[in-house]
């Protein structure tokens, strides 16, 4: 019998490609609410549709591009290899305006070349060259002008001493004392430009006992190496009491994504702020700045050195369930993990109200257990305990969306844990929205996480570009800070110092 | 040589010759770079330099960590912040302490027992701490006052709460319209505008959870990330919203409004997830305490703990797990040697080899099988001492302990003023600033502990009158 | 059919009438026997998806390879067996510290054995309207904690870190 023709055979993961692009699968599958819908539904409700209204129309993301921003007119250097501290610095700062230049080697950044799993398939082409970028780099370097130069040469070091003279920042990610072996550390670039502000950021320190280390071979450190220095990955995860060791749950956790290096690079953006603030307020000059992964997490760890100090208690991890609130947790449900939360007696009651609708038995802890009374005692594990088992017999019967709905109508705060189709569906989410897509020119059409900084009334945030292809804006850059034409970045080139 | 040329010399003006000027100056430049930082930074002399936000005044009327964490920054950077919370009950926070064990006292001289948890720390630094009943029409003026002498404000209330009770930007604009408003929440206007949230909330929701933790195939569940840190670092952003804020008001005399939403910034840092699924379709999973996109570059579990005989379970059964990073070729290869499985370089050469999920799952498995009948200290050193990268993973005690954090300040004691002696770990550590470094004061005061500095001294309210308010539970 | 154990075996002439509570994450996915806290009684479960698979189905004569780790009588004054009780709950090892207290810890000396407020009640030293001053008065206010403080400074128990 012949084979029948279809339209599309799959004989193979790489046939299936195609037929994933945004042009055939569009987003949103469904269309997100429209604002009529909300204000009768949503704002109307609580009478608030003045106020709603007053909302839209000064912070809906459609706007953004009719506001000024922030920080229009500063200019910074983006100096730094692998991590994502200095990306997410430079990120946040350029989506409020700051111009922003990223300086890499002629041989790119390494992170240009990360991508799950090693997986080219999934890395996106220059529509120029054809050459592939990693989607890490992509989303992250926002707003930026990617110029290449080899500081290793010396007229590439002078070529970085006359940029590092124009601008107001400089965000440098390289090992510690690297760039000032090369003559170009704050110490140096401060005397050509007294208002520098220059910020390092790192995993652990550019001087002390346990700064940054390079392997023996070169091989950089990187995230998390800083959360593992500081408690926070010691402290995440679930007990073994819960789930066995040895990769199956019951061991310390790092974050699955580059936490450590996020909170840096935020905190670094802020001191680079508050740094540029003085040096402009009161005229005190530029500054020398250094951020550290395991530090900058070090501050957001809660008490828990504090807590050492008080009484020598060494936090332990406590898997999906929080030992300072209860309920506060997630637990398995029958399609995931359903999140619940609201400690105060009130919410507390209104949860078991909720629960023992459907399962009697949970009523007897709201209604007569004597030790589950009072707010501070439901934070005992045993406690946690018998609630969460009795919670999740509950959950363990229905889905995700069914608990959500169940305890909304009694103003629980709760939700379910999402995966990212889920949340890129997620009604909110596509209303604001808060993934996005950009018509990228080089890169087609990109999904990206939309700046936090964006719902403001006068001078929003906003996402311009993500990541460019290795050296793109070497003509302009070099032409409207240096005056460097064609011929010279031939030259240069071929020398390879750019 | 002629009269003219040595005129020529003399005027050669000196500081235009390149290098350095002085002694000092020479001394700079040619100390060790790590001296050279040493004495840039200057630890523990913090509080001789100028403060960087020297003369802005912020009200906090915040609760919980992740509104309160944007103030703190402001806070250890030298605004002047003033917390505003509900008379005798504070914020809720403050009745938060893990396993419900630590507490300092007063809470407030009306209630003796009750003390103040420590699920309170470092989110509220610096602060001046007053009580005041808003919505009371007493307290309206006292509330506008206070607006008008300062340069902004955070809250966290309920989306339109504030409107309502004629106190949000709407009408705070008309009175200060150089006033910067920042609400901080979960969700912002729309379909979910009167969503609570919660730390755990903006995990779950935004896709973080979903992306940590052990993957399911091998027992593994969706792992909270712990300390409330969603909340921390999305207060961290609201304060670079704050600044970006600041800056654009020095030149064009105007305040504005920040509206920012958690939930959103847990999604915001989840890197290629979201133009994996956009472009491709596919769903990012979890992958434990290895990396999707470098190997090696994960935790790994030895065989025995560091401190077998201690008494804290965390120093006696924990203290085994250690991060190593060998994914460029020639680390991978003397890792493959160091475990005497020069097999698993010859056939893994290329990073794209060894980062496939396969291959990953055989190469840590390698590893942990090498280390299991070694102790934590004894795999770091193996590794370090073959100049490869790894570390322990560290607890609390061994962070106290560790000589690196004391002499750069960023774990320290402070003598608080109303507390004692107190731990810190905050502030100092959020970067090292040359010039207008961070600092700590006092970690938290009690409920209304600054009225009278407030209302009487900055507002003008008289004694009796302030005694007036508090007897009726206004302030 | 549920993921708590409500034990009724008969022990002499009563039903034991204990609740085992099998706590959601080690027992979602897990295949064994577990023992009552109160009776002992071993139950053989297969639970997949927190759903009881097959069991509880008693063997009597064989060894448990868990214990629940908490377990209560509801019908009895909630009477109850706190986790790590010897033969009948399973410890739980992850904990900040050695001892677990579930109360405030009266704390009056830091870890370096200086004076830190933990412990109440505080005597009262509010001015109007709950305000403070910038210092604490600890030989005024607390003269029993100062001379223990003196002790311990003469004893050298008093370090920098």
């Amino acid at each position: 019998m012949a084979k029948e023709k279809r339209d599309i055979e799959i004989n193979s993961r790489a046939d299936t490609l195609p037929l994933m692009g945004p042009d055939v699968r569009p987003w949103p599958v469904t269309p997100p609410p429209d604002p009529e819908w909300v204000m009768k539904n949503v704002y109307a409700k609580r009478k608030a549709e003045e106020f709603g209204q007053f909302l839209e129309d000064n912070l809906r993301l459609d706007y953004v591009f009719d506001k000024p921003e922030a920080l229009q007119g500063f200019k910074m250097l983006g100096m730094g290899l692998w991590r994502m501290g200095h990306k997410f610095c430079t990120g946040l700062l350029a989506e409020q305006g700051m111009e922003f230049i990223n300086i890499e080697p002629p041989t790119g950044d390494p992170a240009r070349q990360l991508t799950p799993f090693g997986r080219e398939e999934y890395m996106l082409k220059d529509a120029a060259t054809g050459t592939p970028c990693g989607l890490d780099f992509l989303h992250e370097l926002r707003n930026a002008q990617s110029i290449t130069l080899n500081i290793e040469t010396a007229e590439g070091r002078e070529i970085y001493k006359k940029l590092a003279m124009l601008v107001d920042v400089i965000v440098e990610e390289y090992p510690p004392g690297y760039m000032d072996s090369l003559g170009l550390g704050y110490r140096h670039l401060s005397k050509l430009n007294p208002n520098l502000v220059y910020c390092w950021i790192g995993q652990r320190g550019q001087w002390g006992p346990m700064k940054d280390e390079l392997s023996k071979y070169g091989q950089w450190m990187l995230s998390p190496f800083g959360a593992c220095a500081n408690a926070w990955v010691s402290n995440t995860g679930f007990p073994p009491d819960q789930c066995p060791r040895g990769g199956k749950g019951g061991d310390p956790m790092r974050s699955g994504v580059w936490l450590d290096d996020y909170v840096a690079g935020e905190q670094a953006a802020v001191n680079i702020l508050a740094a540029l603030y003085y040096r402009d307020q009161f005229g005190g000059g530029g500054q020398f700045i250094e951020t550290t992964a395991a530090e900058a997490l070090m501050d957001i760890l809660d008490f828990d050195i504090t807590w050492y100090g008080f009484n020598a208690s060494i936090k332990a991890r406590t898997g999906a369930w929080d030992p300072n609130l209860n309920q506060y947790e997630w637990n398995p449900c029958k399609d995931g993990y359903m999140m619940i939360g609201g400690q105060t007696d009130r919410l507390w009651y209104r949860i078991g109200m909720c629960i023992e609708r459907e399962l009697p038995l949970f009523g007897r802890l709201i209604h007569e257990d004597p030790l589950l009374k009072e707010m501070a005692a439901r934070n005992a594990l045993q406690a946690l305990i018998k609630t969460y088992t009795v919670t999740t017999k509950w959950l363990r019967d229905i889905n995700r969306i069914e608990a959500e709905t169940k305890l909304m109508e009694y103003e629980i705060a709760a939700g379910p844990v999402l995966y990212i189709d889920e949340v890129a569906e997620f009604p909110h989410f596509k209303y604001r929205p808060w993934v996005n897509t950009i018509e990228d020119e080089q890169y087609g059409t990109v999904m990206y996480s939309e700046s936090c900084g964006a719902f403001q009334h006068r001078s929003p945030a906003r996402v311009k570009s993500l990541g460019r292809p290795l050296g793109h804006d070497n003509g302009e850059v070099y032409k409207k800070y240096l005056g460097y034409g064609p011929m010279k970045l031939r030259e240069l080139k071929a020398k390879g110092v750019i | 040589m002629f009269e003219e040329d040595i005129k020529k010399l003399k005027v050669c003006d000196f500081d235009e010759l390149p290098g350095p000027k002085s002694k000092e100056e020479l001394d700079e430049m040619k100390a060790p770079f790590e001296e050279y930082c040493k004495k840039a930074f200057d630890v523990g002399n913090e509080m001789v330099k100028p403060e960087a936000l020297k003369g802005i005044r912020w009200l906090s009327t915040t609760m919980y960590i992740f509104t309160p964490h944007s103030v703190a920054n402001l806070a250890e950077l030298g605004a002047e912040c003033i917390k505003v919370e509900m008379p005798r009950m504070g914020d809720p926070m403050r009745h938060t302490s893990p396993f419900n064990e630590a507490y300092l006292y007063p809470l407030h001289d009306t209630r003796p027992m009750t003390g103040t948890g420590l699920g309170f720390t470092n989110a509220n630094v610096n602060e001046y701490y007053i009580t005041m009943d808003y919505h009371v029409p007493e307290a309206k003026r006292l509330f506008y006052n206070l607006v008008k002498m300062s340069d902004g404000l955070t809250e966290c209330y309920r989306h339109g709460t504030f409107d309502r009770w004629k106190q949000g930007y709407r009408t705070l604009m008309e009175i200060n319209p150089r006033f910067i408003y920042v609400w901080g929440g979960g969700f912002g206007y729309g379909p979910k505008m009167f969503g609570g949230s919660y730390d755990i909330l903006g995990q779950a929701h935004a896709g973080l959870a979903s992306v940590t933790g052990a993957h399911e195939d091998f027992g593994g569940h969706a792992t909270k990330a712990t300390n409330w840190v969603i909340d921390w670092y999305s207060g961290t952003q609201i304060t670079v919203c704050i600044l970006a804020a600041l800056h654009y008001r020095r030149k064009t005399g105007l305040g504005t409004m920040i509206e920012f939403s958690q939930v959103q910034a847990a999604t915001r840092c989840l890197g290629y997830t979201a133009p994996l699924y956009g472009r491709f379709g596919i769903v990012r999973q979890r992958w434990g305490n290895w990396d999707t996109q470098l190997c090696v570059h994960g935790i790994i579990m030895t065989g025995k703990t560091d401190f077998p005989d201690a008494q804290n379970p965390q120093d006696k059964f924990e203290t085994r797990y250690v991060m190593l990073s060998a994914f460029q070729d020639a680390d991978f290869q003397e890792l493959c040697n160091i475990i005497k499985k020069p097999d698993l370089f010859s056939r893994y050469k290329t990073h794209k080899d060894r980062v496939g999920a396969p291959a990953q799952i055989e190469i840590y498995k390698a590893i942990e099988d090498w280390a299991a009948d070694k102790s934590r200290s004894e795999v770091v050193r193996i590794f370090k001492e073959n100049g490869l990268l790894a570390a322990p993973v560290m607890n609390d005690r061994e962070v106290y302990e560790c000589e690196h954090y004391r002499q750069r300040g960023t774990v320290r004691w402070n003598d608080d003023p109303l507390f004692g002696d107190i731990l810190v770990h905050s502030g100092y550590s959020c970067g090292l600033m040359s010039k207008t470094p961070r600092r700590h004061r006092w970690q938290w005061r009690p409920v209304g502990a600054d009225n009278v500095k407030i209302y009487h001294e900055l507002l003008g309210v008289p004694m009796s009158k302030i005694q007036e308010l508090y007897d009726k539970g206004i302030l | 059919m549920t993921d708590i154990i409500w034990c009724k075996k008969d022990v002499g002439g009563k039903p034991c009438d204990t609740v085992n509570y099998l706590d959601p994450y080690c027992f979602w996915n897990w295949e064994g026997k577990v023992a009552c806290a109160e009776c002992g009684t071993v139950y053989y479960i297969h639970m997949i998806q927190g759903h009881m698979y097959s069991g509880p189905d008693e063997k009597p004569g064989e060894k448990p390879d868990i214990l629940p780790l908490y377990a209560d009588k509801p019908n009895d004054g909630y009477s109850n067996y706190l986790p790590g009780i010897e033969g009948r709950t399973r410890p739980y090892h992850c904990l900040p510290r050695h001892i677990y207290l579930g109360k405030a810890d009266m704390v009056k000396f830091s870890v370096r054995g200086r004076p830190v407020r933990g412990w109440r009640p505080q005597p009262p030293s509010a001015g109007v309207a709950g305000s403070f001053g910038y210092y604490w008065d600890i030989e005024k206010l607390s003269p029993e904690v100062w001379a223990e403080y003196q002790e311990k400074i003469a004893k050298g128990e008093v370090k920098d870190w």
